[in-house]
Formats: C-alpha cells, sequence, structure tokens
C-alpha cells in the first residue's frame, strides 16, 4: 500500500456544467493518481447536482447539473476534495490481473506490418515487444469504455491511419502514438490493429459493462489463429 | 390499467430519456433527448416526471395506434399533429381515444419531435437509462407493426362543444427558424487559438449534412490552433467546439465519445445545445459570446417556466381528476407518524 499525496491543480471552466481539473506535477504517474482519486471522491460523495467525473491522464472533467450547483460551487467543492485528499494518506486499491490471449496479423491484425514497416523491427519483433511488458489501465476511454494503455516500448510513436477505418471489430488490439488499447465494441477507428482477442470484453447486459477498472492491470498472449474459435463466447475476466 | 400503442409508421423515432448521466464515468455518452427542454415540456405536458421514457421523433413523418384510451403531448419541431382525422395542437395536451391514430407530418423547421405518453412507456434501460447508445448497441428503435406499452391509461377528455381544444397552457415556445443564434462561453483551450479565436463570433456557419445526434460539422471560416503536438486524452464536455480539420467545425452534442484528443475552442451552452438539436442541414448558424453566469441564468430562468407549467399542469389534471402522481399530502396519516 503505497502513501499518495495530491498534484498541485488547475481547474477551467468548460461551459456551463462542467470543469475541466488539470493536475500539473512533473511526474505523470503523481497526475494520473490525483485526478483518479479526485475522481473517485467526487463520486462516493454523492453531492447532489454532480452527475460525475472523467477522469483521464493529467485530468478529470465534472459534470454537473447547473440548475441545482453552479461552476462556483462545483469549484470550490472540488478545491475541499483537494485538500482532504493532501490531508489524509490514500491507500491504493490492489490491482486485478487480466490475461488477454490476442491472435496477431493477418487479417485479425492488418495494420501488423505497416507498424512493423515503420519501425523498422520484423513483425516477430513488434509481437515480442507487444505482449513483452504489463500494461496497466490509464482510464476508460471512447467508444465504450476502452481500455486506454500506455503503448509498448517502441522506438517511434505509431502514427494514426491517413483514412480512419469506419468500423473495427470488436476486440481489435491497436496500437496508435504512445499509447495502446483494446476495443470492447464495433466502432470507426484510425488506430493501427494489428490484433484480434476472441474473448468478449463488452457486456451490457451486466455492471459494470466492461470488467477492468482504471488501475487494474492487463498482459497480452500470442495464441494461433486456429485458436481463435475455441475462446468464442468466453468473457474477458480477472485470473484468480 | 395499462394501455397500448401500435406503431404503423415509425419513421425514424426512439424511446429515450434525459440521458445516462453515470455512463461518462464508464466511457458512455450520456445521450438521451437532444432537445433537453422540448423532452421535459413534453413529459410535463403529459404529467410524468421529467425523466420518464418519451418518443423522440427526427425529421420523418410518424403515426401510431392508440388501442386504449390515452393522454398525450407533442413538443419540438413544428409539425402537423392529427388525431383521427382532427388536427390538434402542439406543446397541449391531447386527448386520444381507442382506435384513433396520432399522426406527425411536415417536419421541415426544426428537426426533432418530442411525444409524451401521460403513464410514460415501458423500455429497457442501462445505467439507469433507456437512451438509445449506437456504439454499444442498446435502445429501443421503433419499427412498423411494434407495440408500446404505457404504463397508464386515461379516459377521453374532451370539450363537449365543437371538440375545440380543451387546453391553453400557454409555455413560450422556442424559435424554430434557419437562422440560429447559439451562446457559447469561452473553452479551456481557448489560448490555443491566439486571435483566431474571433473568427468563431465574426463568421457564419452552415450546417453539414453529415451531422448527427454525436456531433454538427459546420462550415464556414475557421479559427486556426497556434500551438501543435500531441494532446493527451481528456473527457470533453457535451458543446465542446473543437477544429479537428482544415474544412468544417465540430461540435459535439449528446452522442458525444467520452475522451478526446482535441482543443477545446469553446463550449455551447445549455440552452445552445437546444437550439442545436433543431438545426437541420443547410441552417445557418452564429456563435454568440457568453459568460458561465450569464448561461446559468438563462438556463435557471427556462427550466423555471417549466416549474410554472408543471404547477398548471397539476392544477387542470387536479381539476379534470386525471391520475397525477399521488403527492406527500395524500399519504395515510400512519406512514408520517
Amino acid at each position: 500500500m503505497s502513501v499518495l499525496t495530491a498534484a498541485p491543480t488547475e481547474i477551467y471552466e468548460s461551459g456551463d456544467s462542467a470543469l475541466r481539473v488539470v493536475a500539473l506535477a512533473e511526474a505523470s504517474e503523481d497526475n494520473w493518481l490525483t485526478v483518479h482519486r479526485l475522481a473517485d471522491w467526487l463520486e462516493s460523495c454523492g453531492a447532489e447536482g454532480l452527475h460525475g467525473a472523467v477522469p483521464t491522464y493529467d485530468s478529470v472533467l465534472v459534470e454537473f447539473d447547473p440548475v441545482l450547483v453552479s461552476a462556483r460551487q462545483v469549484r470550490a467543492f472540488v478545491k475541499l476534495g483537494l485538500l482532504e485528499m493532501a490531508r489524509s494518506a490514500g491507500t491504493a486499491a490492489a490491482p486485478r490481473e487480466f490475461d488477454v490471449p490476442v491472435v496477431y496479423g493477418g487479417e485479425y491484425g492488418p495494420d501488423l506490418e505497416k507498424v512493423a514497416e515503420y519501425q523498422g523491427i520484423s513483425t516477430a519483433e513488434v509481437i515480442r515487444l507487444h505482449t513483452e511488458k504489463t500494461y496497466t489501465v490509464r482510464c476508460l476511454g471512447a467508444p465504450a469504455g476502452s481500455p486506454m494503455m500506455d503503448g509498448p516500448a517502441f522506438l517511434k510513436p505509431v502514427p494514426r491511419l491517413k483514412d480512419p477505418r469506419l468500423s473495427v471489430p470488436a476486440g481489435a488490439v491497436a496500437v496508435a502514438g504512445r499509447q495502446a488499447v483494446i476495443a470492447p465494441a464495433v466502432a470507426p477507428g484510425g488506430w493501427c490493429v494489428i490484433g484480434q482477442t476472441p474473448l468478449t470484453v463488452l457486456n451490457i447486459r451486466r455492471e459494470p459493462l466492461v470488467p477492468y477498472k482504471p488501475g487494474d492491470i492487463l498482459r497480452f498472449r500470442r495464441i494461433e489463429a486456429g485458436d481463435f474459435d475455441s475462446y468464442a463466447g468466453k468473457e474477458l475476466e480477472p485470473t484468480p | 390499467m395499462s394501455g397500448h400503442i401500435l406503431i404503423q409508421q415509425p419513421g425514424n423515432a426512439v424511446v429515450t430519456d434525459l440521458g445516462r448521466f453515470r455512463g461518462p464515468r464508464f466511457g458512455l455518452p450520456v445521450n438521451g433527448a437532444l432537445d433537453q427542454y422540448s423532452a421535459r415540456a413534453a413529459n410535463i405536458l403529459a404529467g410524468n416526471l421529467d425523466n420518464d421514457p418519451l418518443v423522440e421523433i427526427t425529421a420523418l413523418d410518424f403515426r401510431m395506434k392508440a388501442q386504449s384510451d390515452i393522454l398525450i403531448a407533442i413538443t419540438g419541431a413544428p409539425l402537423t399533429l392529427t388525431v383521427g382525422g382532427r388536427q390538434c395542437s402542439q406543446w397541449e395536451p391531447v386527448s386520444v381515444r381507442a382506435g384513433e391514430t396520432v399522426a406527425i407530418r411536415g417536419i421541415n423547421r426544426g428537426l426533432r419531435a418530442y411525444l409524451a405518453i401521460h403513464g410514460s412507456v415501458e423500455a429497457p434501460t442501462l445505467l439507469g437509462s433507456c437512451a438509445p447508445d449506437t456504439v454499444v448497441g442498446f435502445g429501443l428503435q421503433l419499427k412498423e407493426g411494434a407495440t408500446l406499452l404505457t404504463r397508464r391509461s386515461v379516459g377521453p377528455v374532451r370539450q363537449p362543444y365543437f371538440d375545440l381544444p380543451l387546453f391553453r397552457l400557454g409555455l413560450e415556445r422556442p424559435d424554430m427558424g434557419q437562422e440560429l443564434m447559439v451562446d457559447v462561453t469561452d473553452g479551456p483551450d481557448v489560448a490555443e487559438f491566439g486571435d483566431s479565436a474571433e473568427v468563431l463570433f465574426t463568421s457564419e456557419y452552415a450546417v453539414s449534412g453529415r451531422s448527427n445526434h454525436i456531433g454538427l460539422r459546420l462550415g464556414g471560416e475557421l479559427p486556426e490552433r497556434t500551438s501543435s503536438g500531441e494532446v493527451l486524452s481528456r473527457g470533453v464536455p457535451v458543446g465542446a467546439v473543437e477544429v479537428p480539420s482544415r474544412e468544417e467545425l465540430l461540435v459535439l452534442h449528446r452522442g458525444r465519445g467520452v475522451t478526446a484528443g482535441y482543443p477545446v475552442l469553446a463550449v455551447v451552452t445549455s440552452n445552445g445545445l437546444d437550439v442545436l438539436a433543431q438545426a437541420r442541414p443547410g441552417d445557418k448558424v452564429r456563435f454568440r459570446k457568453t459568460t458561465v453566469a450569464e448561461a446559468t441564468s438563462a438556463h435557471r430562468r427556462s427550466r423555471a417556466q417549466l416549474e410554472t407549467l408543471r404547477e398548471s399542469v397539476n392544477t387542470v389534471f387536479g381539476l379534470l381528476g386525471i391520475g397525477c402522481r399521488p403527492q406527500w399530502q395524500d399519504l395515510p396519516v400512519a406512514a408520517c407518524s
């Protein structure tokens, strides 16, 4: 259990129904911890008029009903939360771990060769770098609660596709910039798809809709195309 | 007593509510009725709670048949409403008898109409809301021949003489023209656009046909970002005005992806989002700068009008014996002790 402190922050107006809180510490890890702790605090206090908080890497969007509370009141409330966090030595919840089987390349990962070529390495090396590290879920993003993660240790950031695809299948494993992601649902996308997991990530008949949350850890494991169907219908679940 | 409604011509209609407010935390957009004022007004006029499920009808003609006596209210874009062939008023409660057809035609100023039914309709929910989410494939899109279950039926309420309109509650209706004025406040990243940010207020923009519930695309003179470099993904508010390409301005609406990496130039006010919800392709949009304090006051004024309407509806429905929800005064004494 680590002892946490709050990073310095700045609060920006974002219309009549939202505020953006940005953490300004030098270390990105401190910023990430601060905005997620603040979001948890705001969610847990159940204040009337607060719709919720959307934390990402260094910022959190706080949404509210402007009839019940004003931007000024929410700003004061956020400052109170930050003070509370600075005073109390918080503890981080123990992360859960997820094992994600992936078929790389071919029809499952149409951009694998492009990524390899751009990095000047072999496709096997791209797969090795992608499966070698563990990934912390930084935040849940669009579309549909995608796990946004820091990407593999490539030499260069991966450019987005010039012509984004109109439809990327659910389970697509993709990289862009210095980030990595899994697509929980079919959606348009401009990231480079290097593989696909046969596991079901999104289940709208269950709450939460996706099994991981920020702070959890994912690992990718290579499987053969022939094994894809043997996972059909299975859901992504934390390893016991 | 519950009732049934048969959908005869669905056009483009969904069952929705005010939105999935818990969604953004989980990466789902808020969605819900795009014109929130009209949606709330429809529910209030039908004697419902503001957030009850109702039908959002976009652009196309719509027809349904009541299979029991019901009470409805239709708001939003101007249109021709007939019940059993008689022309009826929008923005007022309308009594419909079993067997009568409700027809909505000719939406050509404004884009979206709202149909609320007293007692509301049954719809599945996700994270506490029935609002459709096209990305995760959730929601009730109405199909020809589908049946909607209403939670309550209302006996016929009719003026005995000449079937004149019974109600005249006189709610202020939003203007809907082809030239829209939309209020915005400075966005958190306005500084990244330097002096060119002012272009937003001097230029006129045309609504593109590629606009939808996720966002509106507007053609016109564009402010230019003076900074460069990748921005970390951040939560973006509904109403965010962005310049993602050299061709168009993008204004995010209630179906927006919750996170994005473009700087936010300005944010459309809550009232301004209702105006944009009714923008048709080809309509002209101008932006006007306001402050968060002014935008909040303006929004609270429009919501206060809805509260006044609610009081009138409660009084009138009470006199007519239309089943309003029980109030605390109606509870048995024992329940209060």
